[in-house]
């Protein structure tokens, strides 16, 4: 399948992103056994714009799954393994010395972060400098080196991994530098029907071949014009009223925050989780055939764009209370405004 | 219906129509019950609390009706007033959408379609429809296809009705509280009056002469009078007065009148003859006074029947028991007018009671003692405070009859004459309680006698074998027994023991 055609209808339009996603999600569940809804997620990141910070014990297919997503889209892919001493300029490039017609000059050579579909292993055990390369990247969709901006091409995807385990040596990441991802999955341990169907798939002679859905040169502007699509869903404003009483809810001292958040917060999420409920619930409206935002397509979005957003306080570590229980008690709470 | 907009009016209009009747409906059933409570108040006393042998002052159920009255008029104009607001409030393009959303599980596409395309909204909504705004435009008839506004709308007055139930129940409760706060046990003069008001409605009722008319309004007023709190007691007495001369004057015209009947009816039947005696007699019963006119023809026809009809007995004496008849119905109807008006004197004499004693219970206050300037000590309860003493002509001395006859030639009759015994003392007329020596019957040499003792008789004795026992221990009087006569109590004289004391010596008295 090609991109879309320029003069489409509307209609078409939403059909055409309802089934790229729905393909996409098939061809990456070719090779990646289960964990729908992580794919889902990532693949919602990508149409949203944002980045993604998947959080899984090893050997789950985080790697896996990044490449058969981009090997479906037909984006470029670069795998990270982030380590302490890795460098930002391990990443991002450097000037290097060329010597070429007798002269010497030089020269950049760009960084693994130059590619479509980035993952970062294990960023946590990167140095905050590093992650803050990495960061400014996922961000700004560029990179100065030398005094010398790059600009990424888009589409452009951080998929970030973390390992919740030997966290011995590891950096966490800040909450300014959380807060720059959309979404955050967390990925679990397959169940035993799935981890058979891994076993026989991975040990056996044969190999799944992944069918790309758009020509790796045509890729990017498909994907944008899809990413354009995205945004032109529409929102009523009763839903907007809404999603601002979910992120008001969450904030401590904030207007409509139930006990718990008081109790166990610090602080609630930013404007940036009130955007990535948005586009996430446009992406659901999409997948959903609809043109508007549902109540539901927020409410699904709402543990993984916000989980990670919540900052809890020493209280809620030591009742081992969870962000996400925090946030089922917002939503359970809060009315939805009629007009 | 094509254009989803149209439907999305018509709704919110529906919608608004809706809320503004449920409004009213909330505030019709207390503003109903309360007019009609404060409006049926009387016939609702009645048969409740007038029943049950309780009153409601009339000033107070008048301002108790008023008061409902007005509350049922505040409820139905605040009702109409939140019927207004309702409807403003409920008639809103995207609230009717959300609405229509929720009725129709439309997942917010129709809220969001309103938002963009409420004809009210700014131009800056407008500006945020997006190339998908056709597919929204499209979904929205399609979801409208088979509404139809009026059925998915429908006045429920169910709940409204429910709710309006409840506050009329709080209004007749507080109907209920409010009256149970001001109904009283009707005081004895209430009592009468009702009496006296229940006789003028009978005199009303079955007479018809102007006398009789005006004796049954004197009456009205005798019993208001009495009811009056206001009204001194000189000026109830003077209108229950006036009822009584009222009321003697109407029996004397109906005696008067009843005689003159009387004689004509005798004059009747010595035109009859002695032709048969049996009619005599019945005629002779009919002439006691007691006929009425009515009945004249009666007789006279009996009269007429038992002259012609000699040698027919039967027929005469059937006749004649006609006019018989007739007479005992005179009688009987002369019997209810002596009751009634025996009862009616009987009851303005209660009346006229009821006020002397309600007026010595409590004297108005000009006549009370301690309202004196010459008595310093105010209404205290011990006797011999100087305040105390009732002054001779105040109310003391209106309880007294006089010796002479009429109390009005005493010349201390009235407080505000002043201290008038100091110049001249007043007579005491019924310090004597025992009969004077030798009145009645041998005198009884008891002067300084200290004590009257009185042999009481022997135990009794007891029947069906029980044994007769003599009290010996009971003491028994050394010397010879006198057994004074009291003169005769009257209630409405009551001695006058207390010895006056001139006002110069009053203070020193304590």
């Amino acid at each position: 399948m090609g991109a879309a055609p320029q003069q489409a209808s509307p209609d078409q339009r939403v059909a055409e992103f309802r089934e790229i996603f729905s393909r996409a999600e098939s061809e990456v569940a070719r090779v990646i056994v289960g964990h729908r809804e992580v794919v889902r997620k990532m693949l919602t990141a990508l149409f949203c714009g944002g980045h993604i910070l998947i959080e899984g014990v090893p050997g789950l297919g985080k790697t896996l799954m990044v490449k058969a997503a981009s090997e479906t889209l037909g984006l470029s892919f670069k795998r990270i393994q982030f380590t302490p001493d890795l460098m930002p300029s391990d990443i991002i490039g450097t000037q290097v010395l060329t010597e070429a017609d007798g002269h010497r000059e030089f020269q950049f050579k760009p960084g693994p972060i130059f590619a479509h579909m980035v993952l970062g292993d294990e960023i946590n055990r990167a140095t905050p400098k590093t992650q803050s390369a990495v960061l400014e990247a996922m961000e700004e969709h560029q990179v100065t080196v030398f005094g010398t901006t790059y600009v990424l091409d888009p589409p452009y995807i951080v998929l970030a991994t973390e390992n919740p385990i030997e966290l011995e040596g590891t950096y966490p990441l800040p909450e300014a530098q959380m807060d720059r991802f959309i979404f955050k999955v967390v990925m679990g341990s397959p169940k035993p029907d799935e981890l058979r169907e891994i076993l026989n798939r991975t040990t056996g002679t044969a190999h799944a071949k992944i069918q790309p859905l758009f020509e790796p040169s045509r890729a990017p502007r498909a994907i944008e014009e899809l990413k354009a699509l995205v945004r032109e869903v529409m929102v009523a404003e009763p839903l907007e009223r809404y999603i601002i009483s979910v992120i008001g809810g969450c904030t401590p001292g904030g207007p409509g925050a139930i006990p718990e958040v008081s109790q166990y917060l610090r602080f609630g999420p930013s404007p940036r989780g009130a955007q990535a409920l948005i586009l996430c619930a446009k992406v659901n409206a999409l997948l959903a055939g609809r043109v508007s935002v549902s109540y539901d397509d927020i409410d699904d979005a709402i543990v993984p764009c916000l989980r990670h957003r919540l900052l809890l306080n020493f209280q809620a570590e030591a009742e081992s209370v969870s962000s996400e229980s925090i946030l089922e008690q917002v939503v359970k709470r809060l009315r939805k405004p009629r007009t | 219906m094509d254009n989803p907009v149209e439907t999305i009016g018509i709704a919110s209009a529906r919608i608004a129509r809706l809320a503004a009747i449920r409004a009213v409906l909330c505030a019709v059933a207390p503003a109903l019950t309360a007019i009609a409570l404060g409006v049926l108040l009387e016939p609702i006393g009645k048969v409740t609390w007038t029943r049950l042998g309780y009153r409601l002052a009339p000033e107070r159920a008048g301002v108790l009706s008023l008061v409902l009255i007005g509350a049922g008029i505040v409820v139905l104009a605040a009702g109409l007033i939140m019927a207004f607001r309702a409807y403003r409030r409920a008639n809103d393009f995207v609230a009717a959408a959300a609405e229509l959303d929720d009725r129709l599980e439309c997942h917010q596409e129709i809220v969001t379609f309103a938002t963009l395309a409420n004809p009210s909204a700014p131009e800056s909504i407008r500006a945020r429809r997006t190339p998908l705004f056709p597919i929204l435009w499209r979904r929205a008839i399609a979801l409208f296809g088979g509404l139809d506004v009026r059925r998915e709308f429908r006045l429920e007055v169910g709940e409204p009705l429910k709710r309006s139930s409840i506050f009329a129940g709080v209004v007749a409760l507080a109907m209920v509280l409010a009256t149970l706060g001001l109904v009283r046990a009707p005081t004895p003069e209430n009592t009468e009056a009702a009496k006296l008001r229940a006789i003028a409605e009978e005199i009303a009722r079955t007479s018809a002469s102007s006398d009789d008319s005006a004796l049954a309004d004197k009456i009205r007023q005798a019993a208001d009078a009495l009811e009056n709190s206001k009204l001194p007691p000189e000026e109830k007495k003077a209108r229950i007065e006036e009822a009584m001369r009222q009321a003697d004057k109407a029996a004397q015209k109906r005696n008067n009148s009843q005689s003159g009947k009387n004689q004509a009816a005798g004059k009747a039947n010595a035109q009859n003859g002695n032709g048969n005696g049996k009619s005599q007699g019945n005629s002779t019963g009919a002439g006691n006074g007691e006929g009425k006119s009515e009945s004249g023809a009666g007789q006279k026809l009996g009269v007429e029947s038992s002259g012609s009809g000699k040698g027919n007995t039967g027929k005469s004496s059937g006749k004649n028991q006609g006019g018989k008849g007739s007479a005992k119905n005179d009688k009987n109807d002369q019997n209810k007018a002596d009751q009634s008006s025996l009862e009616l004197h009987d009851e303005l004499a209660k009346a006229e009671a009821q006020v002397e004693t309600a007026n010595a219970k409590n004297p108005s206050p000009d006549k009370q003692p301690g309202a004196d300037k010459n008595q310093g000590g105010g209404s205290q309860p011990d006797p011999n405070r100087p305040g105390n003493i009732p002054k001779p002509g105040a109310n003391g001395d209106r309880n007294i009859p006089a010796a002479g006859g009429n109390p009005k030639n005493n010349k201390d009759m009235g407080s505000n004459l002043g201290d008038t015994h100091l110049g001249e003392m007043p007579t005491s007329t019924n310090a004597q309680r025992f009969l004077k020596p030798g009145e009645k019957g041998a005198a009884l040499d008891i002067k300084d006698a200290r004590y009257v003792m009185f042999r009481l008789p022997g135990a009794p004795t007891s029947g069906n074998g029980g044994k007769t026992v003599l009290d010996t221990d009971r003491p028994t009087a050394t010397t010879g027994y006198v057994n004074a006569p009291l003169a005769p109590t009257s209630d409405d004289a009551p001695p006058d023991e207390r010895q006056l004391v001139p006002p110069r010596y009053r203070d020193m008295i304590h």
